[in-house]
């Protein structure tokens, strides 16, 4: 078979350069963007996703992890009647202001961990040195980068609801959406706290199973049992969706890169098809050459296809290389991104996608293509 | 493949009372005007006649590449006036090779891959069509030159590559249309001889346009077109009366 397609695309690479710089940035664009949602908007998970848990539960209904009401500890039961269950701890979740440093009021969510050697919370952000500085009264400890909005140094004292704190360390991969997270024990957490219906109810009680596959069974067992109040139990991935999709519609964030996407791909699309709709006019009289001496137009709308899906996958190569350098950058330079493979393959789909519309509409200009042109 | 059964030559395109008007706005201009025609098989035939007399379109009805508005062509048997373009374009898959004034040869392809392109899609055996094309261009004496790409050929030896391509399939018909056109006198010539040759060697009934008065020598029969319809009628020994030789059947 002579690759007709293929060969063609190498010869007159010129020809078809704006095509694959077209599909390759609109791949990059596509690409980023989505590192760049997944890295900021995974804020929203990161007490989930730094930490050792595989399945949750909260109040029902429970949109995000920074929407929880408390529960009841019986639930704790529950979980450990489940032979799957390997640990149970709280996790108390405490809205605070902070003052302190001179830097006004600063909204804080206050996360209450069981800082023990054994814990599981953030256990992918705090070695356990760190982790066990909680232990001492009223410590806390805050992400590196928030240190400046919180005005302190390590070492530095300041309050939140009007109770003295003290910051014993600072981690990194804390950051929050919409404020600042603050790790402290379970007692200090609690002392912190100014709803006295809240005490000894944690916001939600998070379970270590000895096999994390068997997550979604332990949930589904949990579910419809009388007498512990209302609670509801999600998978560790279910509850990260969750409040990943509930931060990026509730922002309208979603809308925005919804529409970003759609734009980075129309405009793809409308470049990729022109240059490929020159190039197929630039070869029209072969093609029409080629019908002549019977080779029928689903065989010529093929090749053109081809050629089409050639450039999406240079074009993909190029965004894929270029992309990895980036997000390697932007790693060093503390830019939240964060690229996933059910995210990249929808990004290399995309962009498979716009190639071969781009194909399909300038499969049109093949109707130039007639023979009895060719004759005159 | 195609046998008489006497000794008389048979025809292999046959075109009956023949009419096709091109509309542009409101102008109506008849091209083809109930025009009947036989070609015999295995002959070299040749059009000529003045510009815009309507040399072409009837290559390209004869061919199958254009419909008529009436009237009923036949081609090697098959009455392909009314058939579909699908089936138009398999009949010419199998049956139908083309030389035109431009050789249309993809730019990206060496001439062995531009001759072998359209064996691809006849679903020969890669062996097979390997040899048929590396024959055709042995034949057109490119043999030495079938890894070169269109920039690197001469207009001629673009044209012997256009020539072999249409050789290779094998086909029964041949239709050229000013095929020496953009040639200079001694290409124009050496592709005269080899669609000659063709007829001859391969029985290749070949149907040729052209107004290069050094065609005129190596053709079988010439007929001269004016104003749509044939007004003369020439073997190469003998002349007959167009009206008389299509009106004889
Ligand atoms: N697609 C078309 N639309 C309109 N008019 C056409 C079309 N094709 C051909 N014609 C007209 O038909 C007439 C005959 O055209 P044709 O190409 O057959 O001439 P020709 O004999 O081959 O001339 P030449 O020797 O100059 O090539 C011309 O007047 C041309 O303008
Ligand atoms: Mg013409």
């Amino acid at each position: 078979m002579v690759a007709l397609a293929r060969k063609t695309l190498i010869y007159e690479w010129r020809r078809f350069l704006p095509a694959v710089l077209a599909v390759g940035f609109a791949g990059l664009l596509q690409l980023l963007q989505a590192a760049l949602v997944l890295g900021i908007f995974g804020g929203a998970a990161v007490y989930i996703t730094c930490s050792d848990a595989d399945v949750w539960v909260g109040y029902p209904g429970t949109q995000s992890v920074d929407q929880g009401h408390p529960i009841s500890p019986d639930v704790a039961i529950l979980l450990h009647m489940d032979p799957q269950v390997d640990r149970v701890e709280s996790f108390l979740w405490v809205n605070g202001d902070w003052h302190g440093g001179g830097t006004g009021a600063v909204s804080v969510f206050v996360s209450g961990i069981d800082p023990g050697p054994h814990g599981l919370m953030f256990v992918r952000a705090l070695s356990p040195r760190l982790r066990a500085r909680l232990t001492a009264p009223d410590a806390v400890i805050v992400d590196r980068a928030d240190l400046g909005k919180l005005g302190v140094a390590v070492g530095g004292s300041a309050t939140i609801n009007g109770r003295r704190v003290r910051v014993v360390g600072v981690a990194s991969g804390l950051r929050a959406l919409g404020g600042v997270n603050v790790v402290a024990s379970l007692e200090t957490a609690r002392r912190l706290d100014p709803d006295p219906v809240d005490a000894g109810r944690p916001t939600y009680l998070v379970a270590r199973l000895r096999d994390p596959a068997r997550a979604s069974f332990v949930v589904d067992a949990l579910r419809g049992h009388k007498g512990f109040g209302p609670y509801e139990a999600w998978t560790a991935q279910a509850f990260t969706r969750r409040s990943m999709l509930f931060w990026l519609f509730d922002t309208g964030a979603g809308a925005g890169v919804l529409f970003l996407a759609g734009i980075v791909f129309l405009v793809g699309a409308v470049i990729t098809s022109q240059a490929l709709v020159a190039a197929v006019i630039g070869s029209v009289r072969e093609y029409a050459t080629l019908n002549a001496l019977g080779v029928g137009v689903r065989a010529l709308r093929w090749v053109v296809l081809e050629q089409a899906l050639w450039v999406g996958a240079v074009g993909l190569a190029g965004a894929t290389v270029l992309g990895t350098l980036l997000i390697l950058l932007a790693r060093g330079e503390d830019v939240p991104v964060v690229l996933n493979v059910p995210v990249t393959l929808g990004c290399v789909l995309l962009v498979l996608a716009l190639a071969a519309t781009s194909g399909l509409a300038s499969m049109r200009s093949l109707r130039r293509a007639d023979p009895a042109t060719l004759l005159r | 493949m195609i046998t008489s059964d006497n000794a008389r030559p048979v025809p292999a395109l046959v075109a009956r009372d023949i009419s096709k008007a091109f509309v542009s706005g409101q102008i109506r201009t008849t091209v083809l005007d109930r025009l009947s025609l036989e070609v015999m098989a295995g002959e070299m035939t040749l059009i000529s006649g003045p510009s815009g007399c309507g040399k072409s379109t009837l290559l390209s009805i004869l061919s199958g590449l254009q419909s008529v508005d009436a009237g009923v062509v036949h081609a090697l048997g098959e009455r392909i006036n009314d058939m579909d373009k699908r089936a138009l374009e398999r009949f010419r898959l199998h049956h139908t090779g083309f030389v035109f004034q431009g050789f249309n040869l993809f730019p990206a392809l060496t001439a062995y891959e531009q001759v072998a392109l359209p064996l691809d899609y006849l679903g020969l055996h890669r062996g097979v069509a390997r040899e048929r094309a590396e024959a055709a261009l042995a034949e057109v004496g490119m043999a030495s030159r079938m890894h070169l790409r269109p920039m690197e050929l001469s207009g001629g030896e673009k044209q012997r590559v256009a020539i072999a391509r249409a050789l290779a399939k094998e086909p029964a018909l041949l239709f050229a249309d000013e095929p020496t056109s953009a040639l200079d006198a001694d290409n124009g010539q050496m592709v005269i001889d080899m669609l000659h040759h063709i007829a001859r060697r391969h029985g290749t009934t070949v149907l040729c346009v052209s107004h290069d008065p050094r065609l005129i020598g190596h053709a079988d029969r010439l007929l001269t077109m004016e104003d749509g319809r044939i007004l003369e009628d020439r073997r190469a020994t003998r002349t007959v009366d167009a009206t008389l030789a299509t009106e004889s059947r």
